[in-house]
């Protein structure tokens, strides 16, 4: 597990938003999106979509799901789970906390199997 | 569920096919399921005239689940194998190699084939049509920087294998009698401005109809206003006819497709179908027109299971599909054709921007272009039939995440504005 990153304040993301944060501030492999649920849950996935090249940051997200922008596949925020066509393919989860305001990123460093 | 349904057949391994394997299973459906496909694996269509064309590789790019699905699943897939007919009177199925399937039910889900206009020569070796992966890769090795390639149709396929080409180097003339193909699903205002976009780019775009094509053996002549035009090579865009022998020589209703209720049964009890193939008889009667898009087929996959599984129906939700062209990404959901406004939120023009069709205060269909979350936000308006603020939809400043949002009960009567825009 690496350190954690601070991301932004709460505030910065609003209920049903995203935010793409760069590998080059990951260390990951690819892009990390942190979302938040429109319950106002913070959650991480990569943030490219498994089926072709979109992003997930600034996909539609709803009911601890995200749309892809692209195509429509969708992921379950919670787990990574693909939930539709054209997505077959899980994607990659991190862990995401709340600490005094601010929202921190825990990628997760392992490599890609 | 029926209690005596142990053993379902489809036939066809394409969205539809494959989706209704899929919603068996997450129905509860445990019994024998068999998924017979002509070709060599089930493989997603809408990367054929984009991404697959502009590549190279084969199956796996585009196979619609992996190899350990089918397994997981318990879905016995029979690929390279041909449904000869149904058997009369049961659901069973016979195979082109002479074996036959028991079957309690039989979803038809055989797709279509690539119509041919009446055009002399559209037969010919260098005239192509874009419907298989056999088809993408024959076509594919025709194109390449210099080649001179006469598309015909400009809907969804003739514009996409358009563009695909140009980026491949190809020389394209873009043939259709129609000034504004598409116009029937995105009005003729945007019909107009993405037919255009052929032309922006340096195509040649003809309004006529093609005469002939006479292949001359390295070159094909198209008969064109004002002679003939050499091309290298053809393609015809010009639609799909739906694939509905088996149903037809079985004596199931057919007119224009595979005649389906609203549960996707056919005059047939035992034969359901599904997807490009399957033409709806609406509640009050009339038949329907066939969706021919790679979402509906789903939500007919959807339909077929809950049919067969005796679950509740899925909640009906407006028809989306999407084009990508010379990098743009176009989503339409519901029909700007039921429109009789449009409110536009955006210009039409190089940056993203999106068009709302109104009827009355409810908002019934939008295009977007590189505006994803514009058409997400629409969908679920037109799903609830809520009422829109026009100024609203036509500000660029409003989220239309928000807007499309059912309001919170506010905990401050200043918190949430008091505009009638909030949705029903």
């Amino acid at each position: 597990m690496s350190p954690a990153i601070r991301v932004a304040p709460v505030e910065d993301i609003a209920e049903g938003e995203g935010l793409k944060v760069d590998r080059s501030v990951t260390g990951t492999a690819d892009h990390i999106a942190v979302l938040r649920d429109d319950d106002g849950e913070f959650y991480a996935l990569d943030d490219t979509c498994t089926h072709e090249e979109a992003s997930l940051a600034e996909g539609w997200i709803e009911n601890g799901q995200v749309e892809c922008p692209l195509h429509a596949a969708r992921f379950c925020l919670r787990t990574g789970a693909a939930l539709c066509l054209p997505a077959t393919r899980h994607i990659r989860r991190h862990q995401v906390e709340v600490r005094d305001g601010e929202i921190w990123l825990l990628p997760d460093m392992a490599p890609v199997p | 569920m029926s209690g005596q349904v142990r053993r379902i057949v489809v036939v066809g391994g394409g969205i539809g096919g494959v989706s209704t394997c899929a919603a068996l299973r997450s129905g509860g459906y445990d019994g024998a399921l068999t998924l017979i496909d002509e070709g060599e694996y089930p493989y997603d269509r809408p990367p054929l005239s984009k991404r697959f064309l502009g590549a190279s590789g084969g199956f796996p790019l585009i196979a619609l689940r992996p190899d350990a699905w089918y397994d997981d699943q318990r879905i016995t897939l029979l690929t390279n194998s041909r449904v000869a007919g149904l058997l009369p009177g049961e659901a069973s199925v016979r195979l082109a190699d002479g074996g036959v399937i028991g079957a309690d039910r039989v979803v038809l889900a055989t797709g279509g084939r690539a119509a041919r206009p009446p055009i002399p020569g559209a037969d010919g070796p260098r005239v192509h049509v874009l419907r298989t992966v056999n088809d993408a890769i024959r076509l594919r090795a025709s194109l390449g920087p210099g080649v001179r390639l006469l598309v015909v149709g400009a809907g969804l396929i003739g514009a996409e294998v358009t563009s695909t080409a140009v980026e491949l180097g190809c020389e394209v003339c873009l043939v259709d009698p129609d000034a504004r193909p598409l116009a029937g699903a995105v009005g003729d205002r945007l019909a107009g401005w993405l037919h255009d976009q052929h032309a922006a780019r340096g195509m040649t775009v003809l309004r006529e109809a093609v005469a002939y094509l006479r292949d001359t053996g390295r070159t094909v002549l198209a008969g064109l206003t004002g002679g003939s035009r050499e091309f290298d090579a053809v393609v015809l865009g010009t639609g799909m006819t739906p694939a509905a022998e088996l149903a037809e020589t079985a004596g199931l209703e057919v007119s224009g497709g595979i005649i389906v209720d609203q549960g996707q049964v056919t005059s047939s009890p035992a034969v359901l179908a599904v997807g490009d193939p399957a033409r709806p008889r609406l509640p009050d009667g009339r038949l329907g027109r066939r969706a021919e898009h790679w979402e509906a087929a789903q939500h007919d996959a959807l339909r077929a299971a809950a049919t067969i599984l005796g679950a509740p129906q899925p909640a009906a939700t407006a028809p989306w599909f999407w084009t990508d062209r010379y990098g743009r990404h176009v989503e339409v959901v519901g029909s700007m054709a039921d429109a009789g406004e449009i409110v536009f939120r955006g210009a039409a023009g190089d940056g993203p921007f999106a068009a709302f069709g109104l009827r009355g205060p409810q908002i019934v269909s939008a295009v977007a272009v590189d505006q994803p979350l514009a058409v997400r936000a629409a969908r679920r308006l037109i799903d609830r039939h809520a009422e829109v603020d026009r100024g609203l939809l036509a500000d660029p400043a409003v989220d239309l995440r928000r807007l499309s949002r059912r309001p919170r009960i506010p905990q401050d009567e200043t918190a949430v504005p008091q505009e009638s825009g909030w949705g029903s």
